[in-house]
């Protein structure tokens, strides 16, 4: 009995040293985590919306941004659109104007198959959704006007239907916002 | 055996991926690039160095029984720390990494060096097996690495090396590439064993 007491008090004294450890460096840590994720994000809001000068949140079922440029006028919004793609959520941030045209796309995470999916981060990839519109969004395989990526027709397809279903619910949300109002 | 041998068996003599075949699931699965293959070897080099060192330390304070959950809490610890750290100071490459930083965890080169060494050796062989062992390891991916990022991409460490004409053999870059890569390369090491 008192050798299996000494087992259980070995390993409490194991695993409570851990978890004090981790529980430190996770207060070190977690706020670097969470500045860089906001940087990061802030800086593709700018680069999907480049004329936008400040950005507001509106959080809703889908959380977007409405970005206003110097003086205060509406310009567009920005949201993030994601999907599962081949192997991993693709999340695209999309900027539109206040007409709902695209105006740049960026992947801002994915871990798509190298030399295949992941070179949905090419610019030429991005480029094309620039002055689309939600009825664009199609990919040439299934009709449409979207160019896919060579040997990554799903992840091509994820991207351009994230894209789709994410500006029927912020179209959906903003109006729904300015009947508030 | 000499302290040198202790820390050079690792990268030839006793490569743990090329002759002991440990800790293959990330072998396959990083090597797609020359620096994920950097990247996950130094995360588990430091992650063997520090578990090989507490391990060794506290190896006459652990009862026999309950000696594998814990190393496994040990270096579940240190896989956790380079996790955050990688995570909040080199987020690109943790990235890339991603999944396979808590699959650290379960590299049987950690727990087999931490049974079969650093719970039978002193602190400071222990530390230099670790080293080696994670060297080595290291070293067997980036040669991986090499290898499937030149075919796949005409890239090394993201600088296009042949010129823009060159088809790239798609196929070393996938899953099927990794495995031929490194039966290739198990067979070359063999070949010269037997010499």
């Amino acid at each position: 009995m008192k050798y299996y007491l000494k087992l259980g008090f070995v390993l409490l004294i194991i695993t409570s040293v851990a978890s004090g450890i981790l529980a430190y460096i996770n207060t070190k840590t977690q706020p670097i985590i969470d500045e860089n994720q906001r940087m990061e994000q802030e800086k593709a809001r700018r680069e999907v919306l480049p004329l936008a000068v400040t950005f507001k949140e509106v959080s809703g079922e889908l959380t977007y941004f409405i970005g206003h440029d110097k003086d205060e006028k509406v310009i567009g919004y920005t949201f993030i659109a994601s999907l599962f793609g081949y192997s991993s959520e693709v999340k695209t941030m999309v900027g539109v104007n206040t007409g709902f045209d695209i105006e740049n796309i960026k992947i801002i995470s994915q871990a798509e198959t190298p030399g295949l999916g992941a070179n949905c981060e090419k610019l030429d990839f991005q480029k094309q959704f620039s002055g689309k519109q939600r009825s664009d969004m199609i990919v040439d395989k299934d009709g449409g006007t979207i160019i896919s990526l060579t040997g990554a027709t799903i992840t091509s397809r994820t991207i351009t239907n994230s894209i789709k279903t994410a500006l029927h619910k912020i179209k959906l949300e903003t109006e729904a916002e300015g009947a508030v109002k | 055996m000499t302290v040198i041998k202790e820390f050079t068996k690792g990268f030839i003599k006793e490569n743990p991926v090329f002759v002991m075949a440990l800790g293959l699931c990330p072998t396959l699965a990083v090597t797609t690039s020359v620096i994920n293959a950097i990247g996950m070897g130094l995360a588990a080099t430091f992650v063997l160095v520090f578990s090989n060192t507490i391990i060794s330390m506290i190896k006459n304070f652990i009862p026999e029984k309950i000696r594998i959950p814990a190393f496994i809490v040990v270096i579940a610890s240190f896989v956790t720390i380079v996790d955050m750290v990688m995570h909040a100071y080199l987020p690109a490459i943790h990235k890339s990494l991603g999944l396979f930083i808590p699959l650290i965890v379960v590299n049987c080169i950690i727990l087999g060096r931490a049974e079969a060494f650093a719970s039978k050796n002193n602190v400071f062989r222990s530390i230099l097996d670790g080293f080696g062992m994670g060297l080595g390891f290291t070293l067997a991916l980036i040669i991986i690495g090499g290898i499937r990022e030149i075919l796949g991409t005409g890239q090394f460490l993201g600088f296009q090396i042949f010129p823009e004409t060159f088809q790239p053999m798609l196929v070393a870059i996938l899953a099927p590439g990794a495995f031929i890569v490194m039966g290739l390369l198990m067979g070359l090491m063999n070949l010269n064993k037997k010499r």
